[in-house]
């Protein structure tokens, strides 16, 4: 266990060492998003399922930065410690495959809750939005950070180029989560927009979110807890079987 | 005595279709200063990686001091110095040593006693709180090598450790490999210079097309292959 203790830690320093990127810039991104739409547009908008608009936006911004910040931790770190072979130093350690699987998933969940717990203390005096279901606001949040944190670890592992990590995070993540319903409701959506949204896997997270926050939710928020672990598990578990097999890591 | 590494039959074929190893069979005693010589290709480092699980072997059986050398007890007794630089660039120089600590098991009390000695060691005291992607060459050579003593392991595996290293710094580290080897740490090194392999190690194998196709002692080789150095031997026994 001290070696996946170590791992803990040096994937949590490489995020503190560079704080300015992987967790100010974020919270500073979504802080922007919340005073442009939430309070300087919002005032044009009506009320949306019930709630102002400052605070409607708020769970789908503070899943989105977190998710974002999961993905593109692990992504980027695994990444370069591939390209720069000293992920050699680890994969020769006296290291169980899911000690390495652990290690390497840590440094991302720990920037996502940095930037989790830094929004949610600046978001919610600004804007007043509710926490109407704290534990399954928690339960959302864990299972999102497990699910991007996982995809992150395996483009990671998969990707030949860094254009790989990005190309996945801006073409993939970014516009799934703005079409997740972060900024609407999708009930206003006319068909098949309605629809379609339903098989965006984001959409679950983000009313998850929605839910634990606000209490309202676009689907039920029991499916949208389920989904979104129904996804999380197997990718976690796809990342384990890239460390057990060292395929893509091992020549 | 149990061997300090032995493979049998070890087969490696990646993906593209080339083979690497081809039924390698090696036994490297307890305690031996062993050396690898061979063509670029032939196959000495993707030995190494099979033996530090750094690969997916194809077939046949790699241990060491008589385990398995994907078991947890064996690769926390084996140590390698990678060829290419391949430093933590997020990490310092004392990170990089604690950190490799770590990972192999030691506590934080026993990993930052062990760097500092490593420190020490190998001269690198002024650079403790130095990033590793801001050290000179020669410097991130000896942290590589500091790294893979760090958790004192019983086989140190070193892949071309002196390559486009200053004259100084190559006879500075044989120094230290050798008092390693006195100390009864078993060596495995491979190299392109034949002075180097012929100055330390006490047996050398000849690898050529993934095959072994001769151990000896330097002077034993030279006489198997009647010749004069052991550039001569090289020569004759890669038909170059």
């Amino acid at each position: 266990m001290t070696g996946m203790y170590w791992l803990c830690k040096r994937e949590v320093l490489r995020v503190y060492k560079v704080w300015t990127q992987t967790v100010f810039a974020p919270v500073v991104s979504s802080l922007l998003f919340i005073v442009v739409f939430g309070l300087s547009l919002g005032g044009r908008i009506r009320m949306v399922e019930g709630f102002h608009y400052r605070e409607f936006i708020v769970p789908g911004l503070v899943a989105m930065a977190m998710m974002q910040a999961a993905y593109s931790n692990n992504s980027a770190s695994i990444f370069q410690a591939r390209s720069d072979r000293y992920i050699n130093d680890v994969l020769s350690a006296p290291m169980r495959p899911w000690q390495m699987n652990l290690g390497v998933n840590m440094g991302g969940w720990a920037r996502s809750l940095a930037i989790g717990v830094l929004l949610l203390a600046a978001a919610i005096p600004i804007t007043g939005a509710p926490v109407h279901h704290p534990f399954f606001m928690v339960a959302a949040l864990l299972l999102g950070m497990v699910l991007f944190g996982a995809l992150g670890v395996i483009v990671g592992i998969y990707a030949e180029t860094f254009d790989h990590h990005t190309f996945v995070n801006n073409i993939v993540i970014l516009p799934l989560a703005f079409l997740g319903g972060v900024f609407y409701s999708i009930n206003r959506l006319g068909s098949p927009w309605h629809e379609l949204s339903h098989v965006n896997p984001v959409f679950y997270l983000v009313n998850a979110m929605r839910y634990g926050f606000l209490g309202v939710s676009d689907a039920n928020h029991w499916l949208c807890l389920g989904v979104t672990a129904g996804l999380a598990i197997p990718l976690y578990l796809w990342a384990q079987w890239l460390f057990s097999s060292g395929r893509r890591l091992k020549a | 005595m149990t061997p300090a590494l032995e493979t049998r039959a070890l087969t490696k074929h990646y993906d593209d279709g080339t083979v690497a190893l081809q039924d390698f069979d090696l036994t490297v005693p307890d305690g031996a200063f062993f050396g690898l010589l061979g063509p670029n290709g032939a196959g000495k480092t993707t030995l190494i990686s099979a033996v530090c699980n750094l690969i997916r072997i194809t077939s046949g059986e790699v241990s060491v001091f008589g385990q398995p050398a994907d078991s947890l007890p064996a690769r926390g007794w084996v140590g390698l110095a990678e060829q290419d630089i391949n430093l933590d660039r997020f990490l310092t120089v004392e990170e990089t040593l604690v950190y490799h600590g770590g990972y192999f098991g030691m506590s934080k009390d026993e990993a930052e006693a062990r760097a500092t000695e490593m420190i020490d060691a190998f001269d690198l005291r002024a650079k403790t709180a130095t990033r590793t992607p801001k050290l000179s060459g020669g410097m991130r050579r000896r942290l590589l090598l500091a790294r893979a003593l760090m958790h004192r392991p019983r086989l140190v595996i070193l892949d071309e450790p002196t390559a486009g290293v200053d004259f100084e710094l190559r006879h500075e580290l044989w120094r230290y490999i050798r008092q390693l080897h006195r100390e009864g740490t078993t060596i495995l090194l491979t190299t392109h210079y034949l002075e180097e392999a012929e100055e330390l190690c006490e047996e050398i194998a000849l690898i050529k097309g993934g095959h072994l196709i001769a151990r000896d002692s330097a002077d034993g080789l030279r006489e198997q292959y009647e010749a004069s150095s052991l550039a001569d031997v090289y020569v004759k026994a890669m038909g170059v």
